[in-house]
């Protein structure tokens, strides 16, 4: 089995803890910023009113979401091939970010749905998908829990990674399919196919802040693994 | 005179304060956890 | 490659024999199964809600449940009586491995299908004159996908205190797309439509098969060894 490089150091986890905190801490303020911005300084969309704003947080949080999964499962293909424990380490704090984001998107997709399409729920393309990240996030943080050697913990986890990466496709194509056959009534479409700049504007700036957030929470989070794993292996000495 | 917008703002609002409030609830519960 | 078929064989063998003496899987996966129908045959209303309508779903659902628990009990028996160590020890290829395991899962499992099926038709009062080939086929190509996630999962369970729980959790995402493959087959064979209705699902059902069978196949000892 190879080691990583350098042992964890607690003075290395609490250096990447704080970088997390603030990194973290200027994405929220930037996140309040675009709050201001999308409600203050972007024109309200006429068919759909002021609720089309929820666009604004619930597509970037979707990115972050898919982004965290997407991570999770190539790590955890490069965990199985080179075992560095970094890699697992890293796995873990994206997917529980992952599961932050996702709950973002589980709770603003169907309030967005509400006035827009009239229903709550609606089994599609994004909803679905969504629904299923986030059960497999919880299925992989539930497993991470449950086992407690670390090295039998990143190799299950990564187990699980890569075969949740696999059912994306399958997801997609079975809502597809089913779509085709049951086409939904669409009342008013959520995303006009060109946006005008003032709303393109808001929605990237709001892109670049929730990315900027999933890093900062991701290093704070791992920061906090680092630390633990640090001292595991203190108090094992 | 072209249609008004339907007034749906609560949703926004709505929407907006949960994000807000899952995302930085987490971000202090990982602080938290941090200073431990 | 015959030496690994005969040891595939051979651990399914045991894992078969042991349950055969101890019946608690399938045991309690069968009463299982046959409680799920009776309750979603005798909650239903006949008059708004067809029984050829509501039957493919309480069928696929009665079968994911049941082979649930039969996966779980079969990983449990084994645990009990410490037989996967022994395996381990012993220079089996894990490939080999993972077939046995999966061939005594998949016999389990199908037990439970063949029991719950005609108790399906008695409840919900069904003709399955020409439906039966093509819905023993669906069962087959959708059993073989979910079985080989969860064999891997459960080898993986089995390890932690609340493996019982922590089985559906991690499982039941996997068994989705089967699972709406399997039903989506299932109702338009009972209402007699045209092959060319069905092509679709049984492409994603086979494709899920292919990827997922390989796929657990080929970290089926990452699971198993240190």
């Amino acid at each position: 089995m190879t080691a990583a490089a350098v042992p964890p150091s607690i003075e290395r986890a609490h250096a990447v803890m704080r970088r997390g905190r603030a990194i973290s801490a200027l994405a929220l303020l930037g996140i309040a910023g675009v709050y201001v911005m999308a409600l203050g300084y972007t024109p309200i969309e006429a068919h759909q009113g002021l609720a089309q704003k929820i666009f604004y947080v619930h597509v970037p949080a979707a990115w972050c979401a898919l982004l965290a999964f997407s991570l999770v499962g190539i790590v955890s293909v490069l965990y199985l091939w080179l075992q560095d424990p970094r890699l697992d380490r890293f796995a873990a704090s994206s997917a529980e970010v992952g599961l932050a984001f996702a709950s973002v998107m589980l709770t603003t997709g169907p309030i967005w749905a509400k006035p827009i399409w009239g229903t709550w729920w609606t089994w599609d393309a994004r909803l679905t998908l969504t629904l299923f990240l986030f059960f497999l996030f919880v299925g992989y943080l539930a497993l991470r829990s449950a086992v407690h050697d670390r090295h039998e913990r990143a190799r299950f986890s990564a187990v699980v990674g890569i075969m949740g990466m696999l059912l994306v496709p399958f997801v997609h194509l079975s809502v597809y399919l089913f779509r085709t056959l049951h086409p939904q009534p669409i009342v008013l479409k959520p995303s006009a196919p060109s946006l005008p700049w003032e709303m393109l504007r808001t929605l990237l700036v709001s892109t670049l802040m929730f990315t900027l957030l999933y890093v900062g929470l991701v290093t704070l989070r791992y920061g906090i693994g680092l630390a633990a794993d640090a001292k595991e292996d203190h108090d094992a000495a | 005179m072209p249609p008004e917008p339907p007034v749906n703002g609560g949703y926004t609002i709505a929407a907006y304060v949960v994000a807000g409030a899952i995302l930085l609830s987490y971000f202090l519960s990982l602080v938290r956890r941090s200073e431990k | 490659m015959r030496e690994a078929i005969r040891l595939a064989l051979v651990v399914a063998g045991k894992d078969v024999r042991a349950e055969l003496r101890s019946k608690t899987a399938l045991l309690s996966a069968t009463v299982f199964g046959a409680l799920v129908l009776v309750i979603f045959n005798f909650a239903r209303d006949p008059t708004a809600l067809s029984s050829t309508d509501l039957a493919p779903s309480a069928l696929w659902v009665t079968f994911a449940f049941a082979a649930m628990i039969a996966m779980n009990r079969a990983f449990a028996v084994e645990r009990e009586h410490g037989a996967l160590d022994g395996l381990l020890l012993a220079p089996v290829p894990r490939g080999a491995l993972f077939a046995g395991k999966m061939l005594a899962n998949l016999a389990f499992v199908a037990v439970v299908e063949a029991v719950a099926l005609p108790l399906f038709v008695l409840f919900f009062n069904l003709d399955l004159s020409r439906a039966l080939g093509g819905i023993v086929g669906t069962a087959i190509l959708a059993t073989i996908g979910f079985v080989a996630v969860g064999t891997v999962f459960g080898a993986m369970a089995v390890r932690t205190r609340f493996a019982e729980l922590l089985l559906p959790v991690l499982l039941l995402p996997f068994m989705v797309p089967p699972l709406v493959g399997a039903v989506q087959v299932t109702s338009r064979l009972l209402a007699d439509r045209p092959l060319s209705e069905m092509l679709g699902w049984l492409r994603i059902l086979a494709a899920y098969d292919v990827v997922f069978v390989t796929v657990a196949a080929l970290v089926f000892s990452s699971v198993v060894d240190e």
